[in-house]
């Protein structure tokens, strides 16, 4: 028996080492070509679409969910005030049309007259007081959008008639009515009786294309479209969401077209991308989505106190470097607090150069010396030492920390990292207890940044963890939160752009772009500033022609 | 042997009260609780009256001692209260996923046993030779091997270069219209690839312990003795040597049993197995304190039972471990 499990060992052994080199080998379910004259734009209805969903879905209640996989699947299953087009602007959706009222503090939507629930009522007016009423209610943990409706008036909203309704804000603001795309209506027959926190999260009677067949927690939720869908009824008759929480496990659920899209790791997509293998069956898509990376420093430290000390600290990172090695080239390098494709960004913000020499002149200047001879700066007979906050769980998170670790030692500021769990780091940022941290953040596809550089928003409060105030970016950012005109919304961030980047409060690093996979089989498919998912089509307007559709056929 | 059973199971629930109190504790003194889990994630802050009525909701707001003792009044009518996060019934949540860990686990436990024990003793009988050292470094191997690189390599020969095994999941999506035959078929070929990944290191486990436990006794005068009076070597093994061999074997069958219902997070998720050990790592990282706590809650007890089973089995097996009784 020993001599048969070395022998096991040895094959297992052999076969990891011939693995790479011999990539050309065909998995056993690539399906043949793909039939030229699908290839016609021309939508075919029906078919399943089997979609990857990273974790569990938590709730269907879409007022109280905060993740991004429950928000995958309600978007099919409820229909939102206003949908957002490929260019993220606002078209209708349950309200046909709207007006602007009292230079913003009145919004009035008129409601598809045709809209249906999934249980064949009528969407109405009270409906949409209801949903807001409820998202405004502290006990409803309406966590995630909450915040968006800061300055709802409920005193000023009300039903004026079954499709007529008013909306009142204590405050004007200019993402308000994008914001409406948050707001997914539910019906109050149903919503009001029981509680709502626990009783609606494996349920949904909602007002989209999709109702709920199924949901099998922990495994998988499956939707049907509805036949007396109000609107234009989507191509695909049903969607399975799959949970799969294991990366690898995904892709090769993939290439065998066991599911028919995934998010891919940056390993993965440079690995495959290329592999003529996959020619036939999976289409790499790679794109560039409203998130970025950056360290917050910690502007209560007196070390970090001192703009110049952070300046130098920011010329530290190799940016290139990080761009080509940790992520193969699919990273671009931020300037500031806005994405390259807003337009807030300012194109001629420079991108803060890696200079290590320009950076030890900054801190000498800041009164930063060896005085002792052991390697490390020190002022006043203090050491300059830093601890930087990773999040656990990412490789590239680490590399990053250890490649900005060894920039710093060399002009003499020691970087030690501390890797955490997303709850413990956040604990200690929002409690002030931390010097820097190095985390990723999503933004909405308005650039207001009141929330991450107003002076109000400081820890507990909002999430200005680095404690950033001043008083000129506190009047610009005010000003231009309210202001309806996106030319001058637009001056005033470029202006905001240029002084946040010389204060340098947070350090905005790379955007790493998504990359996905999807199977060849799915057409229509098209990408958006959020990626494949929260705009109107996006994954409504995706089909799978007649002759290819795989999951339809067993037993289903 | 009454008190003996008396005095076990007192310090069985003096223990388990120590251990809740201990695990309350600290996952209580982690940094986070079930709300920093939402903060900083998004574009818009949550204003302080939602975390405040969720605090209230959740019973954050009181103090920690009295949050122990709703937890335990509750507990001992099985009621663990509600997930933080879905806000389901832990009960419900915990029956649900314990039943998957424990069939992959039974199979693997039973699987390696049957194979580890008899190659324990083959080796033990091969004691000083070639064989025996390369079965000793074979073993330590297996052991050694993560079972990650194994799953993704098992994977790679029966899931995508030929088709032969599911790739994840507990069933097919076919299985509600497959007939009682077709479900029990379907479910074990989706166990074939988890079981196996979670078999070999308990193998190498089970059959270093049994080897070692029977080498022990193989070395005795009685052993030589049987030898002498011209029994086989078989029958020496297993009648003389292995029977002796027991005690030790029942010491790790009281650390085997918790561990079958304690998941594998990586088996877990690799093969997206909707089991228990996958449960407890999102509840920790999530500060799921009902998840976590009734978790644990199950793990002592089941390790408790199993110790004081082994303690019970150990008197019956051995006279000396009475003889406490005898004396008093």
């Amino acid at each position: 028996m020993s001599r048969r499990s070395a022998a096991l060992i040895a094959l297992l052994l052999c076969f990891a080492c011939l693995r790479d080199e011999q990539p050309a080998q065909q998995p056993s379910r690539t399906p043949k070509k793909p039939a030229a004259a699908a290839d016609a734009g021309t939508p075919q209805e029906g078919g399943t679409l089997v979609r990857r969903i990273e974790a569990d879905v938590v709730t269907l209640n879409p007022i109280t969910s905060t993740s991004t996989y429950d928000r995958q699947v309600v978007d099919y299953l409820f229909t939102p005030m206003v949908y957002l087009d490929q260019d993220l602007e606002p078209i209708p959706g349950l309200a046909d049309s709207w007006e602007i009222l009292e230079g913003g503090r009145l919004y009035r939507f008129e409601l598809n007259q045709k809209a249906t629930f999934a249980d064949g009522t009528p969407v109405k007016a009270s409906d949409v007081v209801f949903t807001l009423k409820k998202i405004f209610d502290p006990t409803s943990e309406a966590l995630q959008i909450i915040g968006a409706f800061e300055y709802l008036d409920l005193a000023r909203t009300r039903a004026v008639d079954d499709d007529t309704v008013e909306i009142g804000f204590r405050q004007p603001l200019a993402a308000q009515l994008i914001r409406f795309h948050d707001v997914m209506v539910l019906p109050e027959h149903v919503y009001s009786k029981g509680k709502f926190r626990e009783d609606f999260n494996s349920t949904a009677v909602g007002s989209g294309p999709y109702r709920l067949v199924k949901r099998d927690p922990g495994k998988e939720v499956i939707i049907e479209r509805r036949e007396d869908y109000w609107r234009e009824k989507p191509p695909l008759k049903r969607v399975i969401f799959k949970v799969i929480s294991d990366h690898a496990t995904a892709w090769n659920a993939l290439r065998r077209g066991d599911i028919d899209e995934t998010r891919l790791s940056s390993d993965v997509w440079r690995r495959e991308h290329q592999n003529p293998q996959y020619a036939n069956s999976v289409d790499f898509r790679r794109f560039y989505t409203m998130s970025y990376n950056f360290i917050a420093w910690n502007l209560r430290t007196p070390r970090l106190a001192d703009k110049r000390v952070r300046q130098a600290l920011s010329m530290c990172i190799p940016t290139q470097s990080v761009i080509n090695d940790l992520y193969y080239g699919t990273a671009r390098a931020m300037s500031g607090p806005f994405t390259p494709d807003s337009f807030a960004y300012n194109p001629t913000v420079p991108v803060i150069r890696h200079d290590l020499t320009g950076a030890k002149r900054l801190l000498t200047n800041a009164g930063w010396m060896d005085s002792n001879g052991d390697g490390v700066v020190d002022s006043k007979g203090k050491p300059l030492k830093i601890e930087l906050i990773l999040m656990a769980g990412n490789a590239t998170t680490l590399q990053f920390g250890q490649m900005l670790q060894g920039e710093m030692k060399k002009i003499g500021v020691q970087l030690e990292l501390s890797v955490l769990d997303f709850s413990s780091a956040i604990q200690r940022i929002m409690n002030g207890n931390y010097e820097a941290a190095y985390f990723g953040y999503d933004l909405d596809n308005d650039p207001d940044p009141f929330n991450i550089l107003h002076s109000s928003q400081v820890p507990p409060r909002g999430q200005n963890f680095a404690y950033y105030a001043n008083p000129e970016i506190d009047r610009i950012i005010v000003q231009a939160r309210s202001e309806m005109d996106r030319s001058k919304r637009k001056d005033l961030y470029w202006r905001l752009h240029e002084i946040v980047a010389a204060d340098q409060p947070y350090t905005f690093t790379v955007q790493v772009s998504s990359k996905w996979g999807l199977h060849k089989r799915v057409r229509g498919a098209e990408v958006s500033g959020y990626g494949l998912y929260r705009w109107f089509p996006g994954p409504l307007g995706w089909w799978i022609p007649r002759d290819q559709r795989a999951h339809d056929r067993a037993g289903q | 042997m009454t008190t003996y059973l008396v005095r076990r199971i007192l310090y069985a629930v003096l223990t388990f009260l120590g251990i809740t109190v201990a695990t309350f504790a600290l996952i209580h003194s982690v940094p986070g609780d079930p709300i920093t889990f939402y903060l900083g994630r998004g574009m818009h802050s949550v204003p302080p009256e939602v975390l405040a009525a969720m605090r209230r909701e959740l019973h954050l707001d009181e103090p920690l001692p009295q949050q122990y003792l709703r937890w335990l009044k509750g507990s001992v009518t099985f009621d663990f209260g509600r997930s933080t996060v879905d806000r389901r019934a832990v009960r419900d949540v915990v029956l649900e996923k314990l039943p998957n860990t424990f069939q992959l686990n039974l199979f693997a436990f039973l699987l390696a046993a049957s194979l580890g024990v008899p190659i324990g003793l083959w080796s033990a009988s091969r004691s000083g030779r070639l064989t025996e050292r390369l079965s000793a470094v074979g073993f330590f191997l297996l052991y050694s091997l993560p079972s990650f690189w194994v799953a993704l390599i098992l994977i790679q020969l029966f899931s995508v270069r030929v088709d032969w095994l599911p790739l994840f999941g507990m069933n097919s999506d076919d299985y509600p219209s497959l007939g009682w035959g077709g479900q029990l078929v379907d479910r074990l070929k989706h166990m074939v690839l988890p079981v196996l990944t979670l078999t070999y290191a308990q193998l190498a486990i089970f059959a270093r312990f049994s080897k070692s436990a029977v080498s022990e006794v193989i070395r005795q005068d009685y052993i030589t003795a049987a030898r002498a009076k011209g029994a086989g070597t078989a029958a020496v093994l297993w009648r003389h040597a292995f029977r002796n061999a027991l005690l030790p074997l029942i010491t790790l069958l009281g650390l085997v049993i918790p561990y079958l219902m304690s998941g594998s997070v990586i088996v877990e998720q690799i093969f997206q197995w909707d089991g228990v050990g996958l449960l407890y790592y999102n509840s920790i990282l999530a500060r799921d304190y009902p998840v976590v706590m009734a978790l644990t809650v199950v793990t002592a007890v089941l390790t408790l039972i199993a110790s004081l089973l082994a303690d019970i089995l150990y008197a019956f097996a051995d006279p000396r471990v009475r003889l406490g009784e005898g004396t008093r």
